[in-house]
């Protein structure tokens, strides 16, 4: 995956959320990559330090919370981390199961200086 | 202060994605994304698609590579619209450029939309086109464990097509394994082997299309 390119997209989600609040500082993004997202969390974290060195926003923390494929069973409804590849429900041995997590490649938060504070 | 943002990182290509799944849905356009390393036959099997349409079946087709416009020209001989999407170094085709190549196109007048995508196993299966399927293309010539090695787009495709079946005297490839691989990481995968060249299979790959598209035109408005 190229994780400059979504270094570079999570960097401008960050801009365009300092913007709306008057500029205030970013100090910390967090994102949830998921094991099966294709995104490698190290060259991520390496492709946005190399991104925002030198800039304003070289103090950003990227904070990578990393999450695992979870399959939930459709016969008795346990959910269970399953690893890169399907296993049948530990619980009831049924192999009708769903992946509800596990590719998640998303933003979750944005923490910002109050601008007020400052 | 903090934020919750709870956002899709490809949050822009999300929605241009929805917007092309909301036109195909109104237009009656069934959409397939085809996803394979580069030389696993993609264009040969588009190739054969739409030599086995009939003359006023209206079909097109989207093609994308870096560089070159070969796949278009080898797919236009068939006589249906063909556009070439060339991505100049993006290793996958987006829902922007899809937008975009779309623009002079009239979609009431398309009914299957083939989507080849860049030749690349790993990012085109993180970006939604709009379609109603992925289907995943695995050669004989590349290894039976590319499914545990390349666990994402196979979870995320519902047909697996195991071409050039033809070699398969000459290669170790381990169908069985192949199959069970795939089936590992995505148990629901509907599977199809066929042999472009030889003009093998595709029969089976032809029903699971026309079954899918019936699906897709059959379902509730989103």
């Amino acid at each position: 995956m190229h994780e400059l390119g979504i270094a570079e997209s999570i960097l401008q989600r960050v801009q365009q959320e300092a913007a709306q609040r008057s500029g205030a500082r970013a100090t910390k993004v967090g994102v949830r990559v998921g094991e099966l997202s294709g995104v490698d969390p190290e060259a991520l974290a390496f492709g946005f330090e190399a991104l925002v060195k030198d800039t304003p926003y070289e103090s950003l923390v990227l904070e990578i919370d990393l999450r695992k494929r979870v399959q939930r069973c459709r016969a008795c409804g346990r959910e269970y981390e399953s690893g890169m590849l399907f296993s049948a429900c530990p619980g009831c041995g049924s192999e009708d199961t769903a992946c509800i997590a596990g590719d998640e490649l998303d933003i979750a938060f944005i923490e910002l200086e109050d601008p007020a504070c400052v | 202060m903090r934020v919750a943002v709870e956002e899709k990182v490809l949050n822009e290509n999300q929605r241009l994605a929805l917007e092309l799944r909301q036109r195909f849905h109104d237009h009656n356009v069934f959409c397939l994304n085809l996803i394979s390393a580069p030389g696993s036959g993609k264009t040969s099997l588009l190739e054969r698609t739409l030599e086995s349409m009939s003359r006023d079946a209206r079909v097109a087709v989207l093609t994308g590579d870096i560089q070159t416009e070969n796949d278009a020209r080898r797919l236009a001989c068939a006589g249906f619209p063909v556009k070439q999407i060339t991505t100049g170094g993006t290793c996958h085709l987006d829902a922007k450029m899809i937008t975009k190549a779309l623009a002079d196109w009239d979609l009431e007048k398309i009914d299957i939309l083939f989507i080849e995508n860049v030749g690349n196993l790993v990012c085109p299966a993180s970006y939604d086109l709009g379609e109603h399927a992925k289907v995943v293309l695995l050669s004989v010539t590349e290894g039976e464990d590319k499914p545990l090695k390349y666990p994402s787009i196979f979870l995320r495709s519902e047909l697996c097509v195991i071409n050039k079946t033809d070699l398969l005297p000459y290669v170790p490839f381990d169908l069985a394994a192949a199959r069970e691989n795939a089936r590992k990481v995505h148990p629901d995968i509907d599977l199809v082997e066929i042999s472009c060249t030889k003009r093998n299979g595709l029969d089976e790959w032809l029903a699971w299309v026309s079954r899918r598209q019936q699906k897709a035109m059959g379902a509730p408005a989103l």
